[in-house]
């Protein structure tokens, strides 16, 4: 008997697949563009309240978001108070990504007519998952180098961690490094390397912070403390909530109760400056100690700090020289230039010239020009790392593929319909 | 039956895209974990560490320039008073022989009279200056009072190991004394430590004061009180002789701070009088109030079985400043009523144009 069907047959894959035809309607797509286009509306409104961190992470890093009808515009007096969910980014490109999966399977048409349709889907489907894989695997950190110095990390913009570093050493530092999930968790956290335990008694992740003055009580959370600058200084601190404006300095605060066994140490307050240890020298010369808080145990000298997240490299960066251009007259930037030096692994050297748009990269980092100061003879670098980097790129790629070869196509057709059309006399 | 496998093989394998998405974004996330690894040393500050003998133990209030503070557990309680004390320069032995000579009794030491207190000591691979003072005139019904101090040179620093006890309890603790001093690592800083350079605007800056040492304070002084000997801490500092070899020592001093606070200082100045320290609740017993300048001050009145005290601490916002009386209780006591006309009559010295 004859097989009436080819396997990957249209009618055959609607078949096999008959429970992805709801999800391949267009009218899904359109809905879902149209919520997208809801959702880039809303979260562009909350971005001047919240700032673009906020606004990311309520509305496109979540499934869904809750919006509140902004205060300044008419009818807010009744309208405001009524929270509307927003669908968030993760939902809609989830179900966008189901929806062009979904049409490729049970819609279109596997024939070479066509395909031009199926590569724009399919550059369309590879953007899509390329942004989410970027959204979870990026990650974004700063190099701050004083000319004439060298550096061999990096910061994150966001995330503390503690850092127990055994200095003893004349020559190296042993580093202990708690991240902040787990400081969030609480508890008693112990590590081998570690010879002492660590019961966290708070956390958080923004703190204004001042001097106690007599017949002024501390804070509870500063009550405890008992050791180092936070008893030395009588220091007060009050909780905040994370600011996730543009120009948003969290300090991080945590006290932590040293254990040696059942023994108690102390209890220690630190706080993580945002811009790095080194500014508490600068903006608070009586808390420069929060840089390096000494613990002796044993006969080694222990330093705790919270710190922003921080990540060693294999190598390290020399500034040379910075050259900062303004456009005549104004304090436009016109040009950010930092001359450096690539230090290698292997000792040997790259001279290098990283400005704007015009980036460094190396070790699967690019390093942006970001900010600069002439007068302090400083430069820092966004450093991104991003192993998707060149899926957008692919998607697009394939997009334009796939539109030439169906644009070429009808305009072709069209052409040898027309010559094909017998002339009239 | 094998076509319904297949069919549904080719189901599942609509989700893979799903899947994989679902894979990407849950195991980027990193699970948290605690992490460990070496650097080469970037810690530039000074370091100074130590290892405990097991019947010591730690005082966890620090007070001057002490860099540690010990004592040893006993049945009767934490006895004895040892020091670890860095001096960012090389000060001479004599200097801390007579710092320490006048509370044990010992007349002024000149560099001839000392040495038969001093001699050296090799600890592991270290040099030590080793001066042994005993208590002149101790009381018969007690073990005299010893101070112990061991002198490093290093690095163009001096660090000061002082231990403070009764004869017994010295002589007890001296190999415990001496493996504690090996045990310590010191190691000055490598350089000031390197500050971030920027002009961007603090959010809250307080700017510790310039340090200085000129006398803000005028006063009078009393009749029968002599100029005593100055010191790199001191600001001022008067005798009062008595006769028979009995003698007061009075100092004005400033720090940076408070120091330790009040509780940790009077403990510091009843021990140096032979004194058991007292907690907060007991301060009363040693401490009233006083106008200082206009401005509430502590006077801390101490007599011990053989030393008094009279001591006015004021803490101002941004140091510390003490007016301290020491020396023989008897002289002491009849001393008071000029100690208190010489606190009354401080003054703020007017700004000069």
């Amino acid at each position: 008997m004859k097989k009436s069907k080819k396997p990957n047959s249209l009618v055959q894959r609607r078949k096999n697949f008959s429970f992805l035809i709801p999800f391949a309607s267009l009218r899904l797509t359109l809905t879902l563009l149209s919520l997208s286009m809801i959702l880039i509306f809303v979260a562009t409104l909350e971005q001047t309240r919240i700032g673009i961190r906020g606004a990311l992470k309520e509305y496109f890093e979540s499934f869904f978001g809750i919006w509140y009808y902004p205060e300044q515009f008419w009818g807010s007096e009744y309208l405001h108070s009524i929270p509307l969910p927003i669908p968030g980014g993760y939902l809609l490109g989830g179900l966008l990504i189901l929806n062009l999966t979904s049409a490729f399977l049970v819609r279109f048409q596997w024939t070479g007519k066509k395909i031009g349709i199926q590569l724009i889907h399919s550059g369309i489907i590879l953007l899509l998952i390329g942004q989410l894989a970027t959204q979870a695997i990026q990650e974004e950190s700063k190099m701050q180098i004083n000319k004439g110095e060298k550096t061999n990390y990096i910061e994150r913009f966001h995330g503390v961690e503690l850092a127990l570093r055994d200095v003893t050493d004349p020559l190296k530092e042993n580093v202990i490094t708690i991240p902040q999930e787990l400081l969030e968790n609480g508890g008693i956290l112990s590590n081998e390397e570690l010879p002492f335990k660590l019961k966290i008694h708070h956390f958080g992740v923004n703190c204004d912070f001042e001097y106690g003055t007599e017949g002024k009580t501390n804070t509870t959370l500063s009550k405890s403390v008992d050791r180092g600058v936070g008893q030395s200084m009588n220091l007060n601190v009050v909780p905040k909530d994370e600011d996730y404006s543009n120009d948003a300095l969290n300090f991080g605060y945590l006290v932590v109760e040293i254990l040696d066994g059942n023994k108690s140490l102390g209890t220690w307050l630190t706080i993580a400056n945002p811009g790095g240890s080194k500014y508490w020298e600068m903006m608070y010369p009586k808390l420069a100690d929060l840089a390096f808080q000494s613990i002796r145990h044993e006969g080694k000298l222990w330093g705790i700090a919270l710190r922003q997240k921080r990540e060693y490299l294999p190598f390290s960066i020399e500034l040379l020289d910075i050259k900062n251009e303004y456009y005549q007259g104004t304090e436009t930037p016109f040009n950010f230039e930092s001359d450096i030096n690539l230090h290698l692994d292997d000792n040997q050297t790259r001279r290098a010239l990283v400005y704007m748009n015009t980036p460094l990269r190396h070790a699967g980092k690019t390093f942006y020009q970001y900010q600069m100061n002439d007068s302090a003879s400083y430069t820092v670098f966004q450093v991104i790392r991003n192993p998707s980097w060149l899926v957008p790129y692919i998607a697009c790629i394939l997009v334009s593929l796939g539109m030439l070869w169906q644009f070429s196509f009808h305009l072709f057709r069209f052409l040898k319909k027309n010559s094909a059309t017998p002339k009239s006399t | 039956m094998f076509s319904n496998l297949h069919q549904l093989c080719k189901q599942l394998l609509a989700f893979c895209p799903l899947a994989l998405l679902t894979i990407v974004q849950f195991s980027c996330s990193e699970e948290p974990t605690i992490q460990s690894y070496t650097i080469a040393s970037e810690y530039k500050g000074s370091i100074v560490t130590w290892k405990l003998p097991g019947n010591w133990g730690e005082n966890s209030e620090l007070s001057g320039p002490m860099a540690g503070s010990f004592h040893v557990k006993t049945e009767s309680g934490p006895k004895g008073r040892i020091g670890v004390m860095p001096f960012r320069q090389k000060v001479s032995t004599l200097d801390v022989a007579n710092m320490f000579g006048k509370e044990l009794g010992y007349p002024t030491f000149s560099e001839k009279n000392l040495s038969p207190y001093l001699k050296k000591k090799k600890i592991g691979l270290r040099d030590f200056e080793w001066v042994t003072l005993i208590e002149k005139n101790a009381p018969a019904i007690s073990s005299p009072k010893i101070a112990l101090l061991a002198l490093l040179r290093q690095e163009g620093e001096t660090w000061l190991f002082p231990f403070i006890a009764d004869q017994n309890l010295v002589r007890k603790e001296s190999e415990n004394f001496t493996a504690f001093l090996e045990s310590c690592v010191l190691r000055s800083a490598k350089e000031q430590p390197i500050v971030a350079k920027s002009n961007r605007p603090a959010r809250k800056v307080i700017s510790t004061p310039p340090p200085t040492r000129k006398n803000p304070w005028s006063w009078d002084i009393p009749a029968n009180w002599a100029k005593g000997k100055g010191s790199s801490i001191r600001l001022a500092s008067f005798v009062v002789n008595g006769g028979d070899g009995k003698k007061l020592d009075i100092s004005v001093t400033s720090f940076p701070g408070d120091v330790g606070g009040l509780l940790a200082n009077v403990n510091r100045w009843v021990g140096q009088i032979g004194l058991s320290p007292v907690d907060q609740s007991s301060l009363e017993q040693y401490c009233s109030s006083i106008t200082l300048n206009g401005q509430p001050g502590h006077l801390i009145e101490a007599f011990g079985p053989d030393q008094g005290l009279l001591a006015a601490a004021l803490f101002l916002e941004k140091e510390a400043w003490f007016f301290k009386l020491q020396g023989d209780r008897e002289l002491a006591e009849s001393e008071k009523s000029n100690f208190t006309s010489f606190l009354q009559s401080i003054a703020k010295k007017s700004k000069q144009p």
